[in-house]
C-alpha cells in the first residue's frame, strides 16, 4: 500500500534544491558586494572607521605648541595667573596659523572692545555663578570707579592680558605697597 | 697599471651609486613621514605613552574617563570655542555646550543656553520674577555610555562602540536616518548639515590616540573638565571616583551607564 505514495520522479526536488542554492549564492554575492570592506572586522561596524576617526586632523594645539615659538610671551604667560588660559581661546586655532612647521597665516589680534568682551566672559561678577575659589570677579564699571580711572578705559590699559597682575605689581613695587587700598 | 685605474673607477662608481641610493632613500623617508606626525613633533605628550600604542584599540591597561566638576565651571565657553575650532562644527550645532541654571527664591529653575554657550555668558537673566538664590553652569557632552542606546538602534552599523569604550560614528557609512539622534537620552547627537551624517562629541578620539587631551579639557582654565586613565591610581580622575566626593551621572535611571561623571551635580540637573 505504502509503495504507491512514493513517486518515481525526483526532478521537482532537484529543481527546488538548485533554486535554493542559486538564491543562497546570489545572497552571498550581493552581501559581499554591498558590505563595506572591513565590516565585521571587530564587530557590527566597519573596522576601518576607527582608523579614519584617528586620522582626523588635529586643529587645536596646546599652549606648549604656541609658546615654543613665542619665547617672550612664554615667559610672561607662564609666570602670570593666566597661565591656565588657553592661547587659542583668544587667538584662534593653531592649524590656522601653522601647517607642516611653516607659518601659513597670521592669527587676528584682538583689540579694544574685543579684549574687554573676552575678559568679561570669565570675570563678570553680575553673572553670580562663578566660585570665588576658581576665579577673581569684578563688576563693571564699579571696578573702574573704585580704581579712579576713566570709565572708558579698556582692561588691557592696566592689565597685561597674558599676566594680568604684572604691571600692577611692578607699579606697586615702585610706588610702594598700600596703593591697593586706595 | 690600467687594471688598477679601472678598479679605482669601478669602486668610485660603486661608492657613487651607494651615496645616491642612500640619499634618495633618506629623502623619500622624509616625504613618507605623514604631515600629522610632523605637526605633533613640537607638542609634548599630555597622555603619557599613547604615541607608542599602535594597535587597533587603546590597550586594555587603560580606561579613559571624563569628569566634569560643575563647582569649578565659570561658563567662559573656552571649551565650546575649542570644540568648534577643532571640528569646524556648523553654526547652530553643538558637540558640547554649557547650560546655565538659575534657581530663584521660590525654587523655580530656569535653564538657558544662548548659542550653546559659545559666546560666553555676559549678561544676567532679567526675566526672573523672584530674587535669584543660586546660579551655576553645567557643561554637556557625549556621555560615552557603557550600554549606548544610539548603537543599539543604528540600522546600518554606522555608530559603534570600540573595545576601548568610545562610541564613534562612521561618517562614510551613516545614512542620516536620525534614529540615534532620537535614541540618545542626553541629546548629544545631531545631523550635521555639511557632512549629511549624524555627528556628536567623540571625546576627541583622534587627539587621545595621539597622546593629547581632548580639545575642551586642554583649554579649560579652571580645570572643570578632567580627562584621564581610571586604571592609573595616581590620576586625578581615579582619586575623584575612588574617594568621597559628590559624584553622579546624568539620568542614571535610563540604564545606559554613562561613563561621563559630574562632580557636584545638583538634583535640578539630573
Amino acid at each position: 500500500m505504502q509503495q504507491e505514495y512514493r513517486s518515481k520522479y525526483y526532478s521537482h526536488v532537484v529543481r527546488i534544491i538548485l533554486i535554493l542554492i542559486a538564491v543562497v549564492g546570489v545572497g552571498v554575492a550581493v552581501r559581499a558586494m554591498v558590505l563595506p570592506k572591513t565590516f565585521g572586522e571587530f564587530g557590527h561596524y566597519r573596522g576601518q572607521a576607527i582608523q579614519e576617526e584617528m586620522n582626523r586632523p588635529i586643529r587645536n594645539g596646546t599652549n606648549n605648541s604656541c609658546l615654543a615659538c613665542h619665547p617672550h610671551i612664554r615667559q610672561m604667560h607662564l609666570e602670570g595667573i593666566h597661565k591656565t588660559v588657553s592661547c587659542e581661546f583668544c587667538h584662534g586655532p593653531f592649524a590656522d596659523h601653522v601647517k607642516d612647521g611653516r607659518v601659513i597665516a597670521k592669527l587676528p589680534k584682538k583689540k579694544g572692545e574685543e579684549i574687554k568682551y573676552l575678559c568679561m566672559r570669565c570675570h563678570n561678577q553680575i553673572i553670580r555663578a562663578r566660585s570665588k575659589e576658581a576665579i577673581k570677579m569684578i563688576s563693571m564699571p564699579q571696578h573702574l570707579e573704585q580704581k579712579h580711572v576713566r570709565i572708558d578705559h579698556n582692561c588691557n590699559q592696566c592689565h597685561n592680558v597674558h599676566a594680568p597682575l604684572m604691571w600692577i605689581n611692578e607699579a606697586k613695587a615702585i610706588v610702594g605697597a598700600g596703593e591697593d587700598s586706595k | 697599471m690600467m687594471d688598477s685605474i679601472q678598479k679605482e673607477m669601478s669602486r668610485d662608481r660603486r661608492a657613487f651609486i651607494k651615496k645616491v641610493l642612500s640619499g634618495s632613500i633618506a629623502g623619500s623617508l622624509l616625504l613618507v613621514i605623514p604631515a600629522g606626525a610632523m605637526d605633533l613633533a613640537g607638542i609634548p605628550e599630555q597622555l603619557p605613552g599613547m604615541r607608542d600604542e599602535t594597535g587597533a584599540f587603546i590597550s586594555k591597561k587603560r580606561k579613559f574617563t571624563f569628569i566634569v566638576d560643575i563647582t569649578l565651571c565659570i561658563g567662559c565657553g573656552s571649551c565650546c570655542v575649542a570644540d568648534k575650532n577643532e571640528y569646524q562644527v556648523p553654526d547652530g550645532m553643538y558637540r558640547t555646550w554649557v547650560e546655565r541654571y538659575v534657581i530663584d527664591d521660590e525654587d523655580d529653575v530656569y535653564v538657558d543656553c544662548p548659542n550653546g554657550g559659545l559666546d560666553g555668558y555676559q549678561k544676567p537673566r532679567t526675566d526672573i520674577p523672584h530674587p535669584v538664590r543660586d546660579t551655576f553652569f553645567v557643561p554637556k557632552l557625549c556621555n560615552m555610555c557603557e550600554h549606548p542606546s544610539c548603537v543599539q538602534v543604528c540600522p546600518v552599523g554606522a555608530t559603534f562602540q570600540t573595545e576601548d569604550g568610545f562610541v564613534l560614528i562612521d561618517a562614510e557609512h551613516c545614512v542620516a536616518c536620525g534614529y540615534c539622534v532620537q535614541a540618545c537620552p542626553y541629546s548629544v547627537r545631531f545631523i550635521n548639515p555639511q557632512t549629511k551624517t549624524a555627528d556628536k562629541c567623540s571625546w576627541c578620539y583622534h587627539r587621545v590616540r595621539k597622546g593629547l587631551l581632548p580639545a575642551c579639557v586642554n583649554v579649560c582654565p579652571t580645570g572643570a573638565r578632567k580627562f584621564g586613565d581610571l586604571n592609573d591610581k595616581e590620576s586625578e580622575v581615579y582619586k575623584i571616583l575612588h574617594q568621597p566626593h559628590v559624584v553622579s551621572v546624568l539620568k542614571p535611571g535610563m540604564g545606559n551607564k554613562p561613563s561621563l561623571h559630574y562632580v557636584g551635580l545638583r538634583r535640578e540637573v539630573v
